[in-house]
């Protein structure tokens, strides 16, 4: 029987692709964009400049298209981040690890921002970024710096990345497909 | 389930009024604009609901903020589609919403994107988004990007980067400016629409530096710019460039009209006939320059485009005003344009046929016209009717001719507006036309017969009033007049009773049948009427007898109510009822807030019914009341002559005054009108002390203090002075504003007790010969010339030095002699060496001066002068020529 149904799985992989929605977060420089340039093309360049507005890419993963909606992290764009995390399958909220001052500041708008109703239940992936740096905080003690254990009511998880180094990028695109098909 | 989005052409005919919108609500629409959201995209659906969204913000729906915000960031999700069509949608829903500052940002990268993106649609529609969305801060970063898009190589893209440069050039000038490189290289483009662009924002960018707008013009007359478009703007700045630069005296040649005749052979249009227009425009354009745009403009006159047709007439319009001569080359093109299909043409070749036709020609043209008339616009014939209105004056020998054309078309339908032009234009006729007077009566006589404006009719009988008992037969007038009172309203039959009052006052003979009449209209059912006709039985002897009419009713019956009809209302609300009569001397005669933009208003046409005796005489006549209600200055007699008001103030002080100078025989009475324009200040004691050793000829008689002055509520002082009798003495007059300042709070208007005395300097005031000159017109100079003789003629020459133009010396001459100008002699003619001009005017004294004036011009701009003067008096020949002299 489950043969079977792998077979079909499969063949039905073949005419019909899967398409999921993700918004991806964070403050200012914590690599937003270049996340997503490695999810897409593996590629990774230090020359970023700070993304004005969102940029929207499809990238398309074994029979997975992924929507992204990548926003800009600076203080004015932060109010609008909800909007574009309504009905999304997933949201990845990126932490650069490095530069611990800025964390507490992470906790508090991601925390803020999962109070809202329009986003109950959707599941949330942490990513903390730039674990090439020596300062890097390590996932416990960031796990424990954002408060993620007090988040109920959805699937969080925490991945330590470096898209420099390409470290866990496939982890993470794993995570993804996982919860290409939506909630709902 | 689709709808069309765009109706056929070819439906047109059926539902003319069809709109596949009709009736849609704003609140279905915001919530179809959910599909933004959809998982799955459909762009078509998207793009309706777009497009009905910008419908309803077209016809003038409004978003509420809420809504806006929603729909905003709906259509961004929209960026996710790779639907070309959609996205060109998106990028006008984006800048028809306009949301806030903070909010439009956030698409700012995905237009980023597009603009350096390989879809040509993309770039050049989100370039000119962002430049629509950015700021200062945000343009220095997308700089580099427009900077390359100007240069681009497809037109569509560089055309919208020029584009967003001349709107970024309002709001960063700095930044624009430094595209200049990339925009002149747009300039040499082969593709016409960026070439235009190119062209109109490199000339913003240097437009506030004259050499650089020269510079530019310069070389792009010499090389070839292809885009018609571009080579009419490039004329307009030409234009501007010779406005400015003037004509080079030497050889007499304008810099570039060689350019503007080479136009006139393009091969568009557009540019032919912008270069004509340009020529035409030039100041001072000589008859030789003319002609070829002439000529040009006289072959689009026969085209078979409309628009060529009316750009071309219209022009000629206007060069009729000022060149008539030039244009009558194309009288006969333009009388087949008559019976032009389109109005606005034919109405425009009448009019310049009127123009510029001589006195033989009047007779024929009125033909035509008579054909044409029936078949026009009121708003039109109203044009024709001015034009014929200043044919007529300008030959009144024709007056039969135009006058019986006038009483035509009167008689026929229409509005208001036109009738009120028609009569206007007979009664103006009437008062310069001494000829035109009985026949022009009589047609107004007939008019009222059968006028349905109940304005028109009281103003014509108001007029007849005052005319009628001047002609030779009053009697024939009479029955008009007392046919309104049996047939018209009450408002109509109240004027007609005040007409027949004026004609019994007149006209001793005719008072028995008058008061006959009168008598009648005591019955009348209203009380106005009944009113009006005792007061008048009263006052010009209801005892039945013939008596001469007293001077004091003819000045009730004739005089002018020399009183604002707004102080005077005010007086008597505030009258109360008592044994006391209501005493009109008691009513303020100072006009508050002097109606100065009144006065400033432009093109005083000359008016009709409206006022009669129009605006300056009415100043006059107020001024001269004013003055005889002083006692002092009753003795002086009746004023020559009221300046100007001479402002001895700047703009926006403290104290805000005036000066008009009154010229008596033996006087001089300096009126000073001053405002206080401080809320906290009460000025008391008001006047002003006049220093007069620079006037060695005036000798200060007395001064009339302005008691008190509160804000904002103007007042006079009055200084007179006595001066050598009939002589125009000169001199100059340093003034000194002297008064008491109590402290005055604006709140409560409580004043306080004590006072400060203070002074205020003004400036200087001078009476000049032209003082003591009143303009007054000839209409035929030779004939008065002739006729005043040469006994008292007094000729000299005058070395006048070097002068900027033989136009400016001639303007300088005549407002130092304060004469009227006639037949239009102070136009001098650009690049003429000589001009005579023909002044004449009344001396004080009541002599009038007739004045020649031969001026010559030599290379290095030395300006000679012959000066002849005949004036009925030897002493005032020689005055002129003093005036000359020590000016």
């Amino acid at each position: 029987m489950g043969l079977w149904d792998s077979i079909f799985d499969w063949l039905r992989s073949l005419f019909y692709k899967q398409e999921m929605e993700l918004s991806l977060i964070g403050l200012q420089n914590a690599g937003k964009t270049s996340l997503l340039n490695a999810i897409a093309t593996g590629g990774y360049s230090e020359d970023m400049v700070p993304t004005v507005g969102f940029n929207m890419r499809k990238v398309t993963k074994g029979n997975v298209i992924i929507k992204v909606w990548d926003l800009g992290g600076q203080q004015r764009f932060r109010t609008m981040w909800e909007r574009y995390c309504r009905g999304v399958s997933a949201i990845l909220f990126v932490v650069d690890a490095a530069d611990r001052d800025s964390v507490p500041i992470s906790r508090s708008e991601l925390h803020s921002l999962l109070t809202k109703p329009s986003l109950t239940g959707i599941p949330l992936l942490v990513v903390g970024n730039k674990i090439d740096r020596s300062e890097a905080l390590s996932e416990q003690s960031l796990v424990g710096q954002l408060d993620l254990k007090s988040i109920t009511g959805r699937e969080v998880g925490c991945y330590m990345i470096s898209c420099k180094d390409s470290v866990n990028i496939d982890l993470v695109i794993d995570w993804l497909i996982k919860h290409s098909k939506t909630p709902n | 389930m689709a709808q069309p989005l765009v109706k056929k052409d070819d439906d047109r005919d059926d539902e003319a009024d069809y709109s596949p919108f009709l009736g849609i609500e704003k609140g279905a629409v915001l919530q179809e604009a959910r599909v933004f959201n959809d998982p799955q995209l459909d762009a078509r659906r998207c793009s309706q609901v777009i497009t009905k969204l910008l419908y309803l913000l077209n016809q003038g729906e409004t978003f509420t903020k809420i809504e806006a915000t929603e729909v905003f960031f709906a259509v961004t999700k929209l960026f996710q589609s790779r639907d070309t069509g959609l996205r060109r949608m998106v990028y006008l829903m984006i800048k028809e919403l306009s949301p806030s500052a903070d909010e439009v940002i956030i698409v700012t990268s995905s237009l980023m994107k597009d603009m350096n993106s390989k879809t040509d649609m993309y770039r050049a529609n989100a370039i000119r988004v962002l430049c629509r969305i950015t700021d200062g801060t945000l343009l220095t970063q997308i700089e580099r990007y427009l900077k390359q898009a100007i240069v681009d190589k497809n037109p569509v893209v560089a055309s919208a980067a020029l584009v967003s440069g001349i709107h970024l050039l309002q709001t960063n000038p700095e930044i624009v400016r430094r595209w200049s490189n990339e925009v002149q290289e747009a300039v040499q483009s082969r593709a016409a629409l960026v070439q235009f662009h190119a062209l109109a924002l490199l000339h913003q960018i240097r437009q506030n530096d004259r050499l650089a707008v020269s510079k530019l013009v310069t070389s792009l007359t010499r090389g070839n710019v292809r885009s018609p478009l571009a080579q009419c703007l490039l004329i307009r700045y030409t234009s501007q460039v010779i406005r400015e630069s003037g004509t080079n005296t030497q050889t007499g040649d304008r810099p570039f009209y060689d350019f503007l005749e080479g136009c006139l052979r393009h091969k568009a249009e557009m540019v032919i006939f912008e270069a004509a227009r340009a020529i035409t425009e030039l100041s001072g354009v000589t008859s030789r320059e003319l002609t070829p745009a002439i000529t040009v403009l006289q072959l689009f006159l026969s085209s078979s485009k409309p628009v060529l047709r009316f750009a071309a007439v219209r022009t000629l319009n206007k060069v009729a005003m000022t060149h008539p001569m030039a244009v009558t080359n194309c009288n006969i093109d333009m009388e087949s344009l008559i019976s032009d299909q389109n109005r606005s043409i034919a109405t425009l070749a009448i009019t310049t046929l009127l123009k510029t036709g001589n006195e033989s020609s009047v007779d024929r043209l009125m033909k035509q016209i008579t054909n044409f008339m029936s078949d026009i616009a009121d708003e039109f014939k109203i044009v024709v009717v001015e034009a014929i209105r200043s044919l007529c004056l300008k030959f009144p020998l024709k007056y039969r001719a135009l006058m019986n054309f006038l009483s035509n078309i009167l008689r026929e339908e229409g509005g208001f507006e036109y009738k009120k032009a028609i009569v206007d234009s007979i009664v103006i006729l009437i008062r310069d036309i001494p000829d035109a007077k009985e026949s022009g009566l009589l047609h107004l006589c007939e008019f009222i017969e059968d006028c349905e404006f109940t304005y028109l009719s009281t103003q014509i009988l108001h007029f007849l009033g005052i005319e009628g008992p001047k002609t030779s037969d009053p009697s024939k007038y009479i029955r008009y007049i007392y046919n309104r009172v049996i047939l018209e309203n009450a408002t109509v039959r109240a004027s007609a009773v005040s007409t027949l009052a004026k004609f019994g006052a007149m006209v001793d003979s005719l008072k028995p049948r008058i008061f006959v009449l009168l008598r009648r209209c005591l019955f009348d059912s209203d009380d106005e009427v009944r009113d009006r006709a005792t007061l008048y039985l009263n006052t010009i002897g209801g005892d039945g007898s013939v008596v001469e009419t007293d001077k004091d009713v003819k000045d009730f019956l004739f005089g002018s109510l020399d009183i604002p009809l707004v102080n005077l209302e005010t007086s008597l609300k505030n009258y109360e009822p008592s044994e006391e009569p209501f005493d009109i001397d008691s009513v303020p005669r100072e006009v508050k807030s002097q109606p100065l933009a009144e006065k400033k208003a432009p093109g005083k046409k000359p008016t009709g019914l409206g006022a009669p005796p129009s605006g300056p005489t009415s100043t006059v006549d107020a001024y001269e009341k004013l003055l005889s209600s002083i006692p002092e200055y009753a003795s002086f007699g009746k004023p020559f002559k009221s300046s100007a008001p001479v402002e001895l103030t700047e703009a926006e002080t403290e104290y805000a005054v005036n000066v008009v100078k009154h010229i008596f025989d033996r006087h001089v009475v300096f009126q000073y009108n001053c405002t206080n324009t401080i809320p906290e200040q009460l000025l008391e004691n008001v006047t002003v002390i006049v220093d007069a050793s620079d006037a060695e000829e005036f000798s200060e008689v007395s001064t009339k203090p302005l008691r008190s002055l509160p804000y904002d509520s103007p007042g006079q002082t009055f200084v007179a002075f006595e001066k050598p009798d009939g002589v125009p003495a000169v001199g100059k007059f340093t003034n000194m504003l002297k008064f008491i300042v109590k402290e005055v709070d604006p709140t409560t208007g409580e004043t306080e007790e004590d006072g400060v005395e203070d002074e205020y300097q003004l400036e200087d005031l001078e009476v000049v010969a032209a003082d003591y000159v009143l303009k007054v017109g000839v209409s035929n100079f030779r004939n008065a010339w002739e006729s005043m003789g040469p006994e008292f003629e007094r000729v000299d020459e005058y070395g006048l030095g070097p002068r900027e133009s033989l136009a400016e010396a001639v303007s300088a001459v005549i407002s130092l002699l304060g004469l009227q100008p006639c037949e239009g002699t102070e136009v001098v003619p650009s690049n003429s060496r000589s001009h005579t001009c023909l002044l004449s005017g009344v001396f004080i004294g009541n002599a009038k001066v007739l004045v020649r004036l031969s001026f010559g011009i030599d290379g290095p701009k030395e300006v000679a002068m012959k000066l002849a003067v005949r004036s009925e008096d030897e002493s005032v020949s020689d005055a002129i020529h003093e005036i000359v002299a020590s000016g």
